[in-house]
């Protein structure tokens, strides 16, 4: 880590972030919507040995889940491999770059990684002799990143699949401007999903000379707002404005019920949203510009599907009548703003929804090379 | 087990004249602290005071005290009460115009009025979720004070908010600034220790693992490191010949042998004998453990020196504890004694019953100063249910205290019992009932009768430690991930018969499941721990290969004279950790085994206990598991456990009529010769037992055994 002249790249993450103001349940519930498999980690099965060791027959039957990390030495001879739902592997042949695929389909694994003795070492002493003492979690993320692409295209480690390989590593710059779009300075960031009548979680974050540097949960956020009525189309008022008081303004609200969010987090179908939104299954206020873009774009998706359908028969006045509050939306904001799509280069909605599906697919079609549901052409096109 | 080289006056489990003077004492023996004429368990609650409102201490502090916890704890973070080199604020009441958020007086003084004893944690690494652990931002990127990798650079660590620059164990920088941090806060802490204020315990540094950079060659290649390495040689070997005997080198003085910078013994394919050059990895690794034991020597004598020293001192042990490269046995001739720290979701149930049986066979006063109660939110979710199972599964198999850790919630954790401006939690009312029946039990007198003991090959640990291939994934990383100490190491047999650093743990591991089929309770005890750490354990089994420790060695041949049995094998050793030939001693009392499957340790099992006293018994099926904890032989709590995700109808079979009482829930069960429970998945029973009618025949006929410590 270089200690000189501080970095001129934009923090993001502030180094004295507060997170706070969640128990347990509010925390996993947050959790189980962007990273459902770190929430169900604790409920998997429990270990039924100290020393769990299995071999490639043992596998045969077992559904493919999980990485495969084998580490050789430069000869080739394989020193260790371990499967991360498994264990160790034993009498693991590792035959050249070629047959990455072969051990993951032989070790019911969905991805594998070879590593050469020494990668992980060498990965970790460019990364930390590259890194600005003033720089923060995102770049220093992205010096990671870049160190280990280096160690890749070196031939120290070999990924399959390798999914992100064409898409280039951001600099820290871009990162920050995209967050710019998403989360203007001094402004904060409202996510409040209930189940039924009552709060199940929620969370605000807020964005100060140009850090994220304050995290709340519920027990912080229940306390600006006191009793709510335990109705999310009515209490988004409340909320936000307690947020806005104690926070900073409020820049994007999003409030649901949790089935219903979780369902359109998954959703990569043109339209879910602008649906949702349009029969308030979803509450998005404040709608900060970029929403409406992305909103309205994924309503021209939809339009130009339902007009393939119209022609087989689909009414067309219900579409127009859903997009019509969008359009007009669009008519005043289109113009004034830049689409975090436009910025970033790819929709992270679709991505986060192609994310989601593919974590909570079954994983024996992604190790089958299936494409995961609700992929169409405008997802091929995208990708 | 190789206790015989040290002062016999620090391995003393009574009170020694001196201790007697402070003002609070350790009494492992009572798993306790003495503390004017009351024994106090190890029972706390962490409140961090600098991420509180200065308004709500009291509120948080009185709602730890209606918890039932005798102690408060609390870090004193360097970094937030250092304003810059040499200026500290401490707030109002100790620093004119301070910040009263870090008025640790103030702090210490509420405690105190509330009844609580107080625990302090100084660091100098806190970790606790803080930004670079707790340091300075001028200390951590001062070059001086950082570690160093092979290739010179600085250490690095991912964590959040910030990865950062680690520093240095044995950097003399470092260590001194540490010690001008120590004596500004013992400016503080000095007039608040027992008698004259609340302060009871001080723990040294926290989790010292090489801040989880601890892969064998990930650091330290500091200059001051590589001076002490050469130190280090220097009392190992008489000669500089020696030296080069030992490595199968030549040296023309000490300063000529490098420490390693990677394990080159891989590359040779299929050797046909071991390496000599493997002693140099294993001196390596043994060194690392050195180094930090030096560390904290260092910081006990600051504090001593800053006239903190007549309160008691402990560390503790991130998870990992098997890897890391420290001994918990031989740290605590420095430090009054070394717990575990508990961070466990229900279905590590074999994590937690295995790092229990280690801390309690190997510890002197097994405790554990951090039971996650919730977590940050940088690790594995984990509920409330998963804390109290935690909790109870540990106690079961032999924890005897603990500090929750969050009690009351603050920045960067959630779902500790209490919210961070004073409002207890649903969940307290657990943790109150639980807390209320080991007080009512005296629970940390309590004992596990264990006669069984799993004897951890150091120089075995070393080999796994030293032949891990994952990097700056360290082993502390893996162990803590994946369960076993020997997740990282490779497959090489290294010119053995086959890979030692993977054998010694699955021999053990086959053993400790024999054990727990056949109902037979065991600890695991280092190789490191005290000789009385085997007090009323009458069988011993040892994993031997080709190398092994002399010192090891002799502490089991001792232990067989003494009457014990030792059960040891595949292999009698014959090279020691030079790799030299030398004669080792067939113990007096054992049986040398080769376990290949299951079936082996079962019949090597089945053979053994056949030798030992009968002890009533308290059986059930698997998975059910059960443990029995007695007071002078009468039995008082019965712990039933269901480890499976399904409910199931436990049918314990009984020595003698109980009645009981579940200590949570109220519920009531008796039973002349079985007791049927109703086991909810993953959930543990902790049963007052109420009445125990036992014939007198029963009790004794179980011999005098203890549980190890």
């Amino acid at each position: 880590m270089r200690t000189h002249a501080p970095s001129t790249t934009p923090a993001m993450i502030a180094a004295d972030i507060r997170i706070e103001g969640f128990d347990a349940r509010s925390w996993t519930n947050l959790l189980s919507l962007f990273a459902p498999q770190v929430a169900e980690r604790p409920k998997t099965p429990p270990r039924t040995s100290d020393a769990p060791e299995v071999d490639a027959a043992e596998l045969a039957s077992e559904p493919a889940s999980g990485t495969l990390f084998v580490v050789v030495t430069g000869g080739g001879r394989v020193l260790a491999a371990r499967h991360t739902k498994r264990g160790r592997v034993r009498g693991l042949v590792y035959t050249g770059a070629g047959s990455l695929a072969t051990l993951g389909a032989s070790h019911r694994a969905d991805r594998v990684v070879v590593l050469r003795e020494g990668a992980l070492e060498e990965i970790a002493q460019r990364a930390s002799t590259r890194m600005e003492r003033h720089d923060d979690y995102v770049t220093q993320w992205l010096t990671v990143m870049r160190a280990v692409r280096s160690a890749i295209e070196a031939g120290l480690v070999e990924i399959w699949p390798r999914p992100f390989a064409s898409v280039p590593i951001p600099s820290a710059a871009v990162v920050s401007r995209a967050v710019d779009a998403v989360l203007p300075d001094g402004r904060s960031l409202v996510l409040g999903v209930f189940s039924r009548t009552t709060p199940w979680t929620l969370v605000a974050l807020r964005r100060s000379e140009g850090e994220i540097d304050r995290i709340v949960g519920p027990d912080v956020i229940s306390r600006w707002t006191g009793p709510l009525g335990g109705d999310f189309r009515r209490d988004h008022r409340v909320i936000s404005e307690a947020v806005g008081k104690h926070l900073a303004p409020v820049h994007l609200g999003i409030f649901a019920d949790e089935r219903d969010l979780r369902a359109l987090l998954r959703d990569a179908r043109p339209g879910a949203w602008t649906r949702a939104v349009v029969a308030r299954d979803i509450i998005v206020q404040p709608t900060p510009p970029y929403i409406a873009v992305a909103l309205a774009a994924d309503g021209m998706r939809a339009a130009a599907r339902r007009t393939e359908a119209w022609i087989e028969g689909t009414a067309v006045r219900e579409v127009l009548s859903q997009l019509a509050p969008i359009a007009n939306f669009m008519r005043g904001r289109a113009a004034e703003v830049a689409s975090v799509t436009q910025l970033l280069g790819f929709d992270p909605l679709k991505l986060l929804a192609a994310w989601l599906e593919g974590t909570e697919q079954d994983p024996r079609a992604t190790a089958a090379g299936h494409p995961a549901p609700h992929e169409d052409e405008d997802e091929d096109e995208d990708a | 087990m190789t206790a015989a080289k040290r002062p016999s006056a620090r391995r003393s489990a009574s009170p020694s004249e001196l201790d007697k003077k402070r003002g609070a004492t350790l009494v492992p023996e009572r798993r306790c602290i003495r503390v004017g004429d009351r024994d106090v368990p190890f029972l706390a609650g962490a409140v961090h005071y600098f991420r509180l409102e200065r308004a709500e201490w009291r509120a948080a502090l009185a709602e730890v005290a209606g918890l039932g916890l005798p102690m408060v704890e609390t870090y004193v973070p360097w970094a937030v009460h250092e304003l810059a080199q040499g200026a500290f604020d401490f707030g109002p009441s100790h620093t004119p115009g301070g910040d009263p958020q870090k008025d640790l007086g103030a702090f210490i003084d509420i405690a105190k009025e509330l009844g609580l004893l107080v625990i302090l944690r100084p660091g100098p690494h806190v970790n606790s979720e803080m930004t670079w652990f707790g340091l300075p931002e001028r200390v951590i990127h001062d070059r001086a004070c950082q570690a160093r990798g092979p290739s010179g650079g600085p250490v690095v660590l991912g964590f959040p908010p910030r990865m950062f620059p680690v520093p240095s164990y044995a950097s003399e920088t470092f260590l001194a600034e540490t010690d001008a941090w120590y004596a500004a806060f013992a400016a503080v802490a000095r007039p608040h220790l027992y008698p004259r204020g609340p302060v009871v315990l001080l723990q040294v540094d926290n989790e010292a693992a090489y801040y989880f950079r601890d892969a064998p060659y990930d650091q330290d290649y500091h200059p001051d490191a590589i001076a002490l390495w050469h130190a280090y040689l220097r009392d190992r070997h008489a000669t500089v010949a020696e030296l080069g005997r030992a490595h199968d080198a030549t040296y023309a003085d000490y300063v000529d042998c490098a420490p390693p910078k990677r394990f080159d013994l891989h590359d040779e394919e299929d050797p046909a004998a071991p390496s000599r050059a493997l002693s140099l990895h294993l001196e390596w690794a043994a060194f690392k453990e050195h180094l930090i034991e030096r560390a904290i020597i260092r910081m006990k004598e600051m504090l001593v020196r800053h006239g903190l020293g007549t309160v008691p001192t402990f560390h503790n042990l991130p998870l990992g504890e098997l890897t890391a490269p420290l001994s918990l046995a031989k740290l605590e001739d420095t430090v009054g004694f070394v717990g575990l720290d508990y961070y466990h979701a229900r279905r590590e149930h074999r994590a937690i019953k295995r790092r229990t049986l280690y801390v309690a066979g190997t510890s002197r006063m097994p405790v554990s100063p951090e039971l996650g109660v919730g977590a940050p939110p940088w690790f594995t979710p984990l509920a409330h249910e998963d804390s109290l199972y935690t909790a109870l599964v540990a106690l079961a198999y032999g924890l005897r205290g603990f500090s929750l850790y969050m009690a009351v919630d603050r920045d960067r954790w959630y779902g500790a019992p209490i919210e961070s401006h004073g409002t207890p939690r649903i969940e307290a009312a657990s943790w109150k009932a639980l807390l209320r029946a080991m007080e009512a039990t005296r629970f940390h007198r309590l004992a596990r009768r264990v006669r069984v003991g799993l004897s951890i090959p150091r120089e075995y640990v070393r080999l796994a430690r030293t032949t891990h291939v994952y990097g700056p994934i360290t082993p502390v990383m893996l162990e803590a991930i994946a369960g076993s100490p020997i997740e990282g190491a490779s497959d090489h047999p290294l010119g053995f018969k086959g890979p030692i650093q993977l054998l010694w743990w699955k021999m053990l591991t086959r053993f400790a499941d024999a054990f727990s089929r056949a109902g037979e309770p065991y600890v695991l005890i280092d190789s490191d721990a005290s000789p009385e750490r085997l007090t009323g354990i009458e069988a011993l089994v040892a994993p031997s290969f080709e190398i092994a420790s002399p010192e090891r060695w002799r502490a089991l041949t001792t232990f067989a004279k003494n009457g014990g049995h030792v059960v040891f094998g595949p292999a009698m050793p014959s090279l020691d950790l030079t790799l030299s030939p030398r004669p080792f001693e067939v113990p007096r009392l054992s049986t040398r085994v080769l376990v290949d499957r299951d079936a082996d340790a079962d019949a090597v099992v089945s053979e053994l206990l056949s030798h030992l006293s009968p002890l009533p018994r308290f059986s059930c099926e698997a998975p059910i598991e059960v443990c029995v904890h007695e007071d002078d032989g009468r039995p008082r709590v019965l712990f039933v456990m269901n480890p499976e995700r399904r409910a199931i109808e436990a049918s314990i079979q009984l020595p003698y009529p109980i009645d009981t009482t579940d200590v949570l829930s109220g519920d009531l069960f008796a039973g002349e010769h079985t007791l049927t429970i109703a086991m909810a998945p993953q959930t543990c029973r902790m049963l007052r037992i109420d009445r125990a009618a036992r014939p007198d025949a029963a009790v004794m006929g179980g011999g005098a055994l203890g549980e190890a410590g």
